[in-house]
């Protein structure tokens, strides 16, 4: 056997127990009732924001605080505190994608990705008056 | 139904754009046909192959100038404002200014495909003259993937349901059919104006950052034909010239493409870095790794006759890699994952790059199969003191690389799959960037050494006493200089340490290599991209270790977090701060104040004006002081919130980086403070929340004929706790009847409104109304950092890219003496 071909086995192994292992980053994408079995634990969950609950951010008392009402994809309706600034166009968002976990009653996220629906694919035109 | 007719339409254009896309594709068809028969008759009938080359490369100058034409129909359309084009009203505007014209350009899908058509039919130009024989092989396989490029735009429909491509000349009135507006024949009147560029686009990177990206990608195209022309001919000596100078050449510039990019969402994204292991960066990073991957093991083949199956492998994983980048980022398959995919065009584009990708595997791997057994090899084994044996692994490990980053990234893609099997519904790592890093800072470890190792060893044999010599003499240097930089930057952690000690050991060794053993510029290539690759390393170790969140936020409640990661909860979570006007807050070693807003007519964007003052920690004298402009679009396009941009003072051993998370909408503001009446005389003063007024003296008294009025203004001079800040004018007059006026004077910074409202002749004294808004009503809330020694990140990049020149420029100059080839 090839010294090339022992190195190359050696790296091929570590390689492989490098991907092994790194399955155990992944997250999950979850449901606000699945997430509450480890709380603490961070999980990806997709829903869609609540319009008709209250959204509350107030900068001058926390700049950090961030909590609005999500429905997950079961339909289950539950407070998420973002720590962070209020993200620009969350009321135009058609999904939510959020990254935390839950504690108690709320789910703590702290990365949110929103799929709002593209300025292309309105189908409307700006019309002038006149 | 009647036809309407239409009043003002441009239809000119769009038809002549449109007949030049099917032009060009038809061209390319032809081209690529009369190659391919050129090829074919090559050997027997030599008279016929001319012929076809002719024709060939005829029908490929006419298919460069039709997709040059596209680009200019395209661009009239756009810098026209012709509206009747949904291109044009979809993605530029009236007000936008002439230089961004062409960031429209490339904004759509449709435009990005052209300008990456574009770029192949300009180096197709160039391997047309410079490829010699292997010319007919070469832009058949150019003339193919043009083939494919143009059925991307040309939005033909094969059936009602079944679209292929999407034209960029597609009118306004046929992408929505359904709109009320037109059903009016003078529709275009109402029409004032576009869409617009999206506003975080508005910026010189995405006039720079598209055309260099899409110019790499083009670039990984020439060593791909040349490898499957290598496989055709089964010669594989010819080749070896012109691809080592095309790898170099798109080694370079598709790595500067990248981070250009970084250094775009660096400059003016509020990422908050240059990397962030965004799915769509991570694309073009992956086939950028095994195009050097291959370019080495090209090198390794052309010294000692090895690697050659890896090589050609590699190069045609690059290019199927890059066409995967298209598909990753283009049909919204990322979806949730990513930050700023593209829109999807939907499932027509779906299968188109589906096809495309399948039809390039096929292609190649039938190619590679059918040579593999006559391919030559060398069965002895190479010696484990030499260049080619660590080239090789090197390329390996970049591979592997690759292999774990693309994993990863495609998660998207394989995680029905897994769902299936193991029902779980797989999410990415929930900290991508501790993910990434955690492995590739391994990899990073290994090329440094491997990188720098690698040329003091040389081809076949070396003496292993001397190699040793020299590097554990460098060796006791770089562990020198590491111990220097771990204590001063307080770097700690084993893989930490490891890194800093082989780019420094990297950085030294490749200097020392191109001063010392090189001494000729030309042939400095390799080390000095060696070289920047270290610096690079090295910059992105510091930069990012050390980064440092300044605006930590000291209001509010600290949260409980959980345990585990409490600490970075906290700092993650605490990263905003908000600063009220004209009350300094202390960030690091500066003081922070918010100094007010501005806008201007000329631009939509809204200005935020943050002093930073630093104090000398003995002595608290004023040493520095700055202003940054964090900007800001209020409620762009009618959204909700602001879209920020990011501004940064940079000094050459760090930056201080700073952008708007949260403002005051003005819009939204009730005014709650009211008018206070003050009666003052000369030298008075009057106190404010946060500093005092004092009333100074009267000033340009005037009597005007015309108006029969007498005007005074009243100096008032303003101070804060530092001293003056400013002054008021507000203005009294009085006419002939006795009408009294006021002109009311405010000092923005300090949110002060004065009206002059009454003069007291009895005792000199006047009368004021003062108001001043509270400063708690304006604020910001902002993020700001440290980056220590981002500078080294960009100079490693300057650097490689030069390198990489270098090195093509030093192979197209050297005179290639023609070795014998095994097969003639």
């Amino acid at each position: 056997m090839k010294k090339s071909h022992i190195v190359l086995l050696i790296l091929i192994a570590a390689a492989l127990c490098v991907i092994v292992s790194m399955f155990g980053d992944f997250s999950t994408y979850e449901t606000f009732q699945s997430a509450s079995a480890q709380p603490g634990k961070q999980y990806h969950i997709i829903g869609y924001l609540e319009k008709d609950k209250e959204m509350h951010y107030d900068p001058v008392k926390d700049p950090n605080h961030f909590s609005f009402y999500v429905k997950d994809k079961k339909g289950n309706v539950n407070q998420v505190v973002f720590s962070g600034a209020k993200p620009i166009d969350i009321e135009k968002s058609e999904q939510i994608v959020m990254s935390g976990y839950m504690e108690g009653n709320t789910f703590r996220c702290n990365k949110i990705q929103m799929k709002c629906p593209s300025k292309y694919q309105k189908d409307q035109v700006a019309v002038g008056k006149g | 139904m009647n036809e309407i007719q239409y009043i003002g339409e441009q239809l000119r254009p769009g038809q002549l754009g449109h007949f030049f896309v099917i032009f060009s594709f038809v061209m390319a068809l032809f081209s690529a046909f009369s190659y391919f028969f050129a090829t074919r008759d090559e050997q027997h009938n030599s008279n016929s192959s001319r012929v076809w080359m002719l024709i060939g490369r005829n029908t490929f100058i006419l298919h460069a100038v039709s997709v040059l034409s596209i680009f200019i129909a395209l661009y009239y359309i756009i810098s026209h404002h012709l509206f009747e084009y949904n291109y044009a009203w979809a993605h530029s505007s009236r007000s936008l200014p002439m230089k961004y014209l062409l960031s429209c350009f490339w904004e759509g899908q449709e435009g990005s495909f052209l300008l990456w058509s574009f770029w192949h039919a300009v180096l197709g130009i160039i391997v047309m003259f410079t490829s010699k024989q292997l010319e007919s092989r070469t832009m058949t396989i150019i003339a193919i993937i043009q083939v494919a490029l143009a059925s991307m735009v040309l939005g033909f429909y094969l059936t009602p349901d079944i679209k292929i491509g999407s034209t960029p000349f597609m009118l306004l009135r046929d992408k929505m059919v359904d709109a009320p507006v037109f059903a009016q024949a003078n529709y275009l009147a109402l029409i004032k104006d576009g869409n617009g560029l999206n506003p975080l686009l508005q910026n010189y990177w995405m006039t720079i950052h598209p055309p260099v990206l899409f110019l790499g990608f083009a670039l990984t195209l020439i060593p791909f034909a040349f490898t499957i022309a290598a496989l055709w001919k089964n010669d594989y000596q010819t080749w070896i010239k012109p691809t080592r100078i095309w790898s170099s050449v798109a080694g370079g510039v598709l790595g500067l493409g990248i981070m250009l990019g970084g250094a775009w969402a660096y400059e003016s994204l509020t990422f908050g870095g240059y990397w962030a292991w965004d799915p769509v960066e991570n694309a073009s990073l992956v086939p950028w790794l095994t195009l050097v991957a291959g370019l080495h093991t090209l090198i390794v083949f052309k010294a000692t006759q090895r690697s050659l199956p890896i090589t050609l492998i590699f190069f045609i994983l690059t290019y199927t890699l890059i066409w995967y980048s298209t598909f990753l980022t283009r049909t919204g398959v990322l979806g949730d994952t990513s930050v700023h995919a593209f829109t999807g065009e939907g499932n027509s584009l779906y299968w188109h790059l589906l096809v495309v990708i399948g039809f390039i595997l096929i292609v190649s791997t039938t190619l590679l199969i059918k040579r593999w057994k006559t391919l030559p090899r060398i069965a002895t084994e190479e010696a484990t003191a030499s260049r080619e044996f660590w080239m090789f692994i090197g390329s390996f490990v970049l591979l592997l690389s690759a292999l774990q980053i693309s994993i990863s990234t495609s998660i998207p893609v394989w995680s029905p799959l897994a769902k299936w099997i193991t029902g779980k519904d797989i999410a990415p790592p929930s900290d991508p960037v501790s993910h990434y890093n955690s492995i590739q800072i391994w990899v990073a470890i290994i090329i440094a050494l491997l990188s720098t190792a690698a040329l003091y060893l040389k081809f076949k044999k070396t003496d292993v006493k001397s190699f040793w010599k020299k590097t554990a003499l460098l060796a006791a240097v770089a562990i020198v200089v590491t111990i220097f930089i771990a204590v001063a930057q307080k770097i700690t952690g084993i893989q930490y340490i490891l890194l800093l000690l082989a780019s420094v050991y990297a950085v030294l060794a490749n200097s020392y290599y191109a001063l010392a053993m090189q001494k000729k510029l030309k042939k400095m290539g390799p080390a000095i991209s060696h070289l920047g690759f270290a610096l690079l390393l090295l910059g992105i170790l510091i930069s990012s270790y050390n980064k440092e969140v300044i605006s930590l936020n000291t209001l509010g409640v600290t949260m409980d977090f959980g345990k585990k990661t409490q600490q970075e909860n906290i700092k993650e979570s605490r990263e905003n701060s908000i600063l009220f006007l004209n009350t300094p807050v202390a960030m690091s070693e500066y003081m922070v104040t918010y100094k007010g807003d501005s806008v201007s007519d000329a631009d939509p964007r809204t200005f935020y004006k943050v002093l930073f003052d630093r104090y000398d920690t003995s002595s608290k004298k004023l040493v520095e002081s700055f202003m940054l402009y964090p900007d800001a679009f209020i409620n762009p396009k009618g959204q909700e919130g602001l879209m920020a941009n990011p501004s940064s003072k940079h000094y050459l051993n760090r930056d201080v980086f700073t952008y708007i998370t949260s403002a005051v909408d003005p819009s939204k503001v009730e005014d709650t403070a009211s008018y206070v009446k003050h009666t003052v005389k000369k030298g008075d003063t009057i106190f404010l929340v946060n500093g005092y007024l004092v009333f100074q003296d009267f000033e340009d008294a005037n009597y005007s004929d015309n108006t029969g009025a007498l005007s005074v203004k009243a100096r008032l001079k303003a101070y804060d706790l530092k001293g003056e800040a400013g002054e008021l004018k507000p203005v009294y007059s009085i006419t002939e009847d006795a009408f009294q006026n006021s002109k009311e004077d405010t000092l923005r910074s300090f949110n002060v409104y004065a009206k002059f409202v009454k003069v007291n002749p009895t005792d000199g004294s006047i009368d004021l109304l003062i108001k001043q808004r509270d400063p708690k009503d304006d604020y910001i809330v902002l993020k700001a950092f440290i980056f220590p020694y981002i500078n080294v990140v960009w100079l490693g990049i300057i650097v490689m890219f030069v390198g990489f020149i270098l090195t093509a420029i030093n192979k197209i100059l050297k005179k290639e003496t023609v070795k014998p080839t095994s097969k003639a």
